[in-house]
């Protein structure tokens, strides 16, 4: 009846031993998934930013931005701001540059305080907001470029092309 | 007493040999889930890399861009396409070269401002890529094509030839073609892969009929039909959108100057909407000529 008892007493330990033991390299593994899993968002967001930083100094040539041959010199790095104006419109390419935000602002000649570019105010502001996803964003990857548009000479009427220094800005998803 | 031969195992061994045996399948199952998760994620990292890399492909006015991709192990790079959503999209996935075999991981990352033309896979160790603009008549995107297999040009057109793309990967001197090349033939002939007849704009392939224009030429050679067509069809979602940029930005601008061409433009909305396959191309350029000529004699070119 002692034997016996010793007996299930020791099966009892073993039994309590080995889930100790399970449960120990379950939580070991955890612990691992856990570090690599970090470390893979880590490097996803690396990827977003790298990919921001090297969009924004090409999406001045990409044909919904650039100016082409509309002004008189064909120009690298120069975006059509009437282009822009339509573009900001546009619901379709809300997702089509894969990066959390775009916008446009003009450093020269400078504003004295930042005006949204609307309708109505165009071309007297200096924030052109193409779109910006409601998410969590990271820091803003800029680019300078010419903005250009077509003005008449109030005057003269005379259709000539005026260009502005601006900054051409693309923000990430932060995740 | 007779004595009969069995295994003396008291129940406390049993129940160890049983849990041992399950903590050695959870741990070798974990260990594989481990592996085949970090594969799936280098993958992924490497397709991702990819994509970033094809950024600086975009080209200005006029230009081209040559670039080499050279990965340390045997890679298969799937391209996929889609014509879903406003622009169709554009999937590429990598598999690893691994025990002789490529990993099949199923991680695909999409896109939609890339137009990569190429095989359903490439696969090798460098890949070469090269970038062209698609113009009709504006710019709409930047055409990539994407190959690692030696190609062998024949009898290239004068007209063309100092146009072919300066790659290591395409051979135009028939003396140095190699027996496993693809051969590319201009003028005809045997033992030709792909038959180009310049003259009336298509490319042979697979018996099918590729219809192309301009730097499409190379897209029709390098790519498989169902990318080809799929892309073409990708081409003309855009064109869609930016010929409506365009028809309002010329009423945008209509103060400061007129355009004579904003039905057209329309038409050319309307032309890329119902654009069915390649064999609908020379409608769209037709159209896209006559705008192009009202563009450069007006008041002021909207692009």
């Amino acid at each position: 009846m002692v034997k016996n008892k010793k007996a299930q007493l020791k099966i009892q330990q073993m039994a309590f031993m080995l889930i100790a033991v399970t449960l120990f390299f379950v939580l070991i593994g955890l612990f691992i998934t856990g570090i690599v899993f970090s470390g893979l968002k880590k490097s996803s967001e690396v990827l977003e930013e790298e990919n921001a930083m090297l969009l924004v100094s090409e999406l001045s040539n990409s044909p919904e931005f650039s100016c082409g041959e509309a002004f008189r010199y064909g120009k690298t790095n120069c975006v059509d701001s009437d282009k822009i104006m339509i573009l900001r419109n546009m619901n379709e390419y809300a997702d089509f540059w894969d990066v959390a935000a775009i916008e446009i602002r003009k450093i020269y000649p400078a504003y004295e305080r930042e005006t949204e570019c609307s309708e109505e105010n165009y071309p007297d502001c200096n924030v052109m907001e193409i779109y910006s996803k409601s998410v969590k964003k990271g820091a803003y990857n800029s680019n300078f470029v010419s903005l250009c548009r077509k003005e008449k000479n109030a005057e003269t009427g005379e259709i000539y092309d005026k260009c502005e220094l601006a900054k051409l800005l693309v923000s990430y998803e932060q995740k | 007493m007779l004595k009969r031969g069995y295994l003396q195992i008291s129940f406390g061994w049993m129940f160890a040999i049983i849990v041992g045996i399950f903590i050695l399948f959870l741990a070798i199952f974990l260990a594989t889930r481990i592996i085949s998760t970090e594969e799936a994620s280098l993958d992924a990292t490497t397709t991702k890399k990819i994509e970033i890399l094809l950024n600086p492909l975009e080209t200005s006015f006029g230009e081209e861009k040559t670039n080499t991709l050279t990965l340390p192990s045997g890679t298969r790079i799937n391209n996929k396409c889609d014509n879903g959503g406003s622009f169709g999209n554009q999937w590429i996935s990598i598999s690893q070269k691994v025990f002789g075999k490529y990993s099949e991981t199923g991680v695909n990352v999409n896109f939609e401002n890339k137009y990569i033309f190429s095989d359903e896979y490439v696969e090798g160790k460098k890949f070469y890529l090269h970038s062209r603009t698609f113009e009709i008549p504006f710019k709409v995107a930047d055409l990539i094509f994407l190959t690692s297999e030696e190609y062998c040009f024949l009898d290239v057109p004068e007209e063309i030839i100092n146009g072919i793309p300066l790659q290591d990967n395409i051979i135009t001197d028939r003396e140095k073609c190699q027996p496993k090349s693809i051969m590319v033939c201009f003028a005809g002939g045997s033992n030709c892969d792909i038959t180009v007849n310049y003259g009336r704009g298509y490319v042979e392939k697979n018996n099918e009929r590729l219809y192309f224009s301009g730097n499409l030429l190379y897209g029709a050679i390098f790519s498989s039909p169902e990318i080809y067509e799929c892309q073409i069809k990708r081409l003309m979602q855009r064109t869609q959108h930016l010929a409506l940029l365009y028809y309002d930005k010329s009423y945008f601008i209509s103060e400061k100057c007129q355009t004579d061409f904003k039905e057209d433009l329309l038409a050319l909305g309307n032309d890329a909407k119902t654009f069915e396959d390649s064999s609908d191309l020379d409608r769209i350029y037709l159209l896209s000529e006559t705008i192009l000529e009202k563009n450069e004699r007006g008041e002021c070119q909207l692009w």
